[in-house]
């Protein structure tokens, strides 16, 4: 089956991805990574949403909890 | 002349009580233990090593210290075994992988030095996904753990071999690990109970990691108060762990036996029953235990989350993005040495962008005051589904695509609060269903307070697999054990 333009223009760009990491992909396994590739774009582009400034990645658990729970 | 009694079939605690008293012996309860692997598991295939000896040895020792009147707790005598990436010295510690076949570690992880102390007894080492990520795989130097449910499923993943010896009886307690839900999943899949602990309440010292940020180390286990006291045992500041948190520990079992009377909880009913491939089964499941647990006396309100999409993809990020920098050297160098399905799967992390893990971790930060300040700074606990479905067959599975993932356990490594996973009733073909009850960080006594009085109140720990019964397996799948013994 002749791929579409979209998925063509994915592998080729996983293609380039995989030669900068310096990787050379055993071909019976490239289908399962280029579809996890795919799946990965999707979900990097729900990362990308606004945030506030308080979202920022350093102290991550809030340490109110931690604090209930020591004792006097 | 009368049956041998079932003494697998004893809790944790009664079986401490009968050793104290002796009329059990730590030898006698290992041997049959050593009985029932010998017997079931070239079936379900949840052992790669049983260490006969050692566990003899810790045995004998443990019964000779109780004689003696030297008691080390609710473990003393008590068979556990741990998971393949628990490192253990002087035993093979093999991570499931070909490329660590050989490697024998010249220390313990911190959990068997505590098992240790605790005068436990190991049976052996458990079978896992390689590198507690991938599977179910056939190109690995063991095969997959097979659900004593029905050996044609799956038993979910990564702590495979963990549910399968819990879930047949041939161990009470074993330790697996969560990174993602690897045992909530298993635990959900096998009708065990589960339980991942807060971010930083046991040590993953000496544990392969597979993501820095998202490990954490728990026990499966066949009822939630031996849950409580395996956690008895395991818990604890560990200053060589960076992430472990230096808190006074409350008891573990404190909360047992109690009504839920004054406990407000969370139910998130369209945060789960919206997913793609939900089931009508598993939601009228939650929906049932929800009542039972209203019934019990706490309050249960529905409330809203985020889509559980954000937390998925917070949590997936990260992890393969950890776990492609750990693994980053071998990927590269030696591709084939890796089952299909780890490779393909870690692969991916080499296509993210720095940018990509940036804004993970930003959301991360969201995702969690969510979760902790506004949920449970109102709730004292969240019940929710495991996963869609019961667990799928092996022949379900893709042989050049990793399946993706369906669960809905990811977003609590995300905001790392202690979750406990517990059946909830058997799904039309007989396989297990469950949920999950996630708590307030460290409070994992409420957290088992809630499980047990569901478990006592629903009655669906006492349905164990026939496995006891002749097996019919069908299907050329079935391999023939590859494990070895000490």
């Amino acid at each position: 089956m002749v791929p579409n333009q979209e998925d063509a223009a994915l592998e080729r760009e996983f293609d380039a991805l995989m030669a900068m990491a310096g990787a050379e992909v055993p071909a019976d396994r490239k289908a399962g990574i280029l579809a996890g590739y795919k799946d990965l774009k999707r979900m990097t582009a729900l990362l990308r949403q606004p945030r506030t400034e308080a979202a920022e990645p350093s102290n991550i658990y809030s340490l109110t909890g931690f604090r209930r729970m020591r004792q006097p | 002349m009368s049956a041998p009694e079932a003494v697998h079939e004893l809790s944790i605690a009664e079986a401490g009580r009968r050793l104290r008293a002796g009329t059990l012996s730590p030898s006698g309860l290992t041997e049959h233990c050593l009985s029932r692997i010998a017997a079931l598991d070239p079936l379900l295939n949840a052992f790669v090593l049983v260490t006969r000896e050692r566990a003899l040895a810790d045995a004998d020792r443990a019964e000779r210290e109780l004689k003696g009147g030297v008691d080390r707790g609710p473990m003393h005598g008590i068979p556990y075994a741990l998971k393949d990436i628990y490192a253990t010295a002087g035993i093979r510690t093999t991570c499931h992988s070909k490329l660590l076949i050989d490697n024998v570690p010249s220390e313990d992880c911190a959990v068997e030095a505590k098992f240790k102390a605790a005068g436990a007894v190991l049976l052996g080492k458990l079978a896992t996904h390689e590198f507690a990520i991938g599977g179910p795989s056939f190109d690995l130097p063991f095969p997959p753990a097979r659900n004593p449910w029905n050996l044609e499923h799956f038993t979910g993943g990564s702590s495979s071999g963990s549910a399968a010896a819990v879930a047949a009886g041939l161990v009470r307690t074993a330790m697996g690990s969560d990174t993602g839900g690897s045992i909530r999943g298993p635990a959900f899949y096998c009708g065990t109970v589960g339980l991942k602990p807060t971010y930083g309440l046991v040590s993953r010292r000496g544990v392969f990691p597979l993501s820095y940020t998202l490990d954490h180390c728990g026990p499966l286990t066949w009822t939630v108060e031996d849950a409580a006291l395996t956690l008895e045992v395991i818990a604890g500041f560990d200053p060589l762990d960076p992430a472990s948190a230096d808190i006074p520990l409350p008891h573990f079992t404190s909360g047992l036996g109690q009504d839920l009377a004054g406990l407000k909880l969370a139910y998130p009913r369209s945060f789960f029953a919206t997913q793609e491939g939900m089931t009508e089964e598993v939601v009228a499941s939650l929906d049932a235990a929800a009542q039972q647990i209203a019934n019990l006396g706490a309050k249960v309100e529905e409330v809203e989350l985020p889509d559980f999409e954000l937390f998925n993809a917070c949590g997936r990020v990260i992890l393969i993005a950890e776990a492609y920098a750990i693994h980053e050297k071998n990927l590269l160098t030696r591709p084939l040495d890796y089952a299909r399905y780890t490779y393909q799967r870690m692969m991916v992390g080499a296509m993210l962008s720095a940018a990509d893990l940036t804004q993970a971790f930003r959301l991360r930060r969201e995702l969690s005051l969510i979760i902790n300040a506004h949920i449970l700074g109102t709730y004292d606990a969240i019940i929710t589904a495991n996963g869609p479905t019961g667990a799928p067959r092996f022949d379900a599975f893709p042989a050049d695509v990793p399946p993706k993932t369906t669960l809905q356990t990811m977003p609590f490594n995300v905001t790392g609060n202690p979750v406990l996973a517990i059946p909830t009733g058997f799904a039309k073909g007989g396989l297990p269903l469950g949920m999950q009850i996630v708590g307030r960080a460290f409070d994992e006594p409420t957290v088992l307070r809630i499980a047990a009085a569901y478990e006592a109140a629903s009655g669906w720990i006492n349905k164990r697999p026939a496995l006891d019964r002749p097996i019919a397996v069908g299907g050329a799948a079935l391999h023939a054990p590859a494990r070895s013994h000490q």
